[in-house]
């Protein structure tokens, strides 16, 4: 181990494999035409640690893959086997029951040591990070380790890596058909919309909002006294009932007030 | 402590049904302890299924939901080599679904080995 370590150091410089410079990689990628600095770089992505032992990289400045979908950060949990403290930087190896991998986190001289410090052996951690090698040899340039402490988090990673592997390699799952048609019925008949949505309302409140909603649309919606006129015609109220009823939806923040306070319109 | 799982090798996780499919290998087996004696416990895996763990000399076996590492003797029995303690709270539902989508043939031989 040690002598890995010498190799580590002397290597490290020259061969581009420094902790935090390569994270910067949109510049290393220049190659790529049109410069193109994908999404996927910036993600955070669960993975499985068999799943990051057999992602592949065309050259060492080259992005990672996995199943030929490019990753950017990764996000492991696995039972910590072994935790090795050197002055520049910490090494664990991890095992989640699919393999086993290194992750290595650099010793910050500014911040404390809290979030590192006490990384226990045979526990689970949590690990985000990016991938990197060094020779034949990959790990996890951690940015973040802490300890599992609701199991259930172990198997909902597992469950998530399945998920987000899924999503991967089919795209996302369609849309219901439920969803457009609902959203143009709202367009089409916005006061039959009204209905459902100020169902709990009070009858001469809902008549306000619906009055409103029939008007032609304009910025500065209503004036109240077309309000007044047209409700009292309808209902019979009179004019304090509606006052009050219009403050009521103010309260609750169903009309508002426009270029005066005398104007009131709904939120689209 | 941990010298029986040397880095090469896989400790897939398993119920109790699985068990007779990794006889003589690693496995990690997410289980409830029903009952202490001695140098051996027995415990409900995820599927219901009891299972005989036999110790680890220096196991800490302290909470009511543990993961057992460790090696399949036979179809019931397990050696183990370590003891992760899960607290005393866990779905083992959730568990055995989990278990049973890591040995699902689209997920298995991609993902978990």
């Amino acid at each position: 181990m040690s002598q890995y370590d010498s190799n580590y150091y002397s290597g490290g410089g020259g061969g581009g494999g420094g902790g935090y410079l390569q994270g910067g990689s949109p510049f290393s990628q220049g190659g790529s035409p049109g410069m193109r600095k994908s999404e996927v770089s910036n993600s955070l992505r669960p993975f499985t640690i068999a799943q990051i032992n057999r992602a592949t990289q065309a050259h060492t400045d080259a992005e990672w893959r996995v199943d030929d979908a490019e990753i950017g950060q990764v996000s492991i949990i696995g039972q910590v086997v072994s935790v090795q403290k050197q002055t520049t930087n910490s090494v664990y190896v991890l095992d989640d029951g699919t393999g086993s991998l290194e992750a290595r986190q650099w010793v910050d001289s500014e911040a404390e040591e809290s979030t590192s410090g006490g990384i226990e052996e045979l526990r689970y951690v949590k690990v985000n990070g990016t991938l990197k090698s060094f020779g034949k040899k990959r790990y996890i340039n951690a940015t973040q380790i802490r300890h599992i402490t609701d199991p259930h988090e172990i198997y909902f990673h597992i469950l998530e890596s399945i998920y987000v592997t899924l999503l991967v390699e089919r795209g996302p799952p369609s849309n219901p058909a439920g969803g457009h048609s609902a959203y143009s019925a709202q367009k089409n008949a916005p006061s039959a919309a009204a209905k459902d949505q100020f169902s709990h309302l009070p009858a001469l409140q809902r008549s306000i909002i619906k009055f409103i909603m029939d008007q032609p649309p304009r910025d500065e919606g209503v004036h109240v006294a077309l309000i007044a006129k047209a409700i009292a015609a309808t209902s019979g109220e009179d004019a304090h009932n509606i006052s009050d009823a219009l403050d009521k939806l103010m309260d609750e923040g169903h009309v508002f007030t426009t270029i005066d306070d005398s104007h009131f319109n709904v939120p689209s | 402590m941990f010298n029986g799982t040397d880095e090469k090798e896989f400790s897939t996780r398993v119920n109790s049904a699985r068990l007779a499919d990794y006889v003589s290998k690693h496995v990690r087996l997410p289980c409830k302890v029903l009952k202490m004696d001695g140098e051996r416990i027995t415990v409900e895996a995820s599927d219901g299924g009891q299972v005989t763990v036999n110790l680890a000399p220096n196991a800490d076996v302290l909470d009511t939901f543990i993961e057992v590492v460790g090696r399949v003797i036979n179809p019931t029995t397990v050696q183990m080599l370590a003891c992760v303690n899960l607290g005393s709270d866990l779905d083992l539902k959730l568990v055995n679904d989990t278990v049973e989508l890591i040995h699902d043939p689209r997920f298995y031989s991609k993902m978990f080995h």
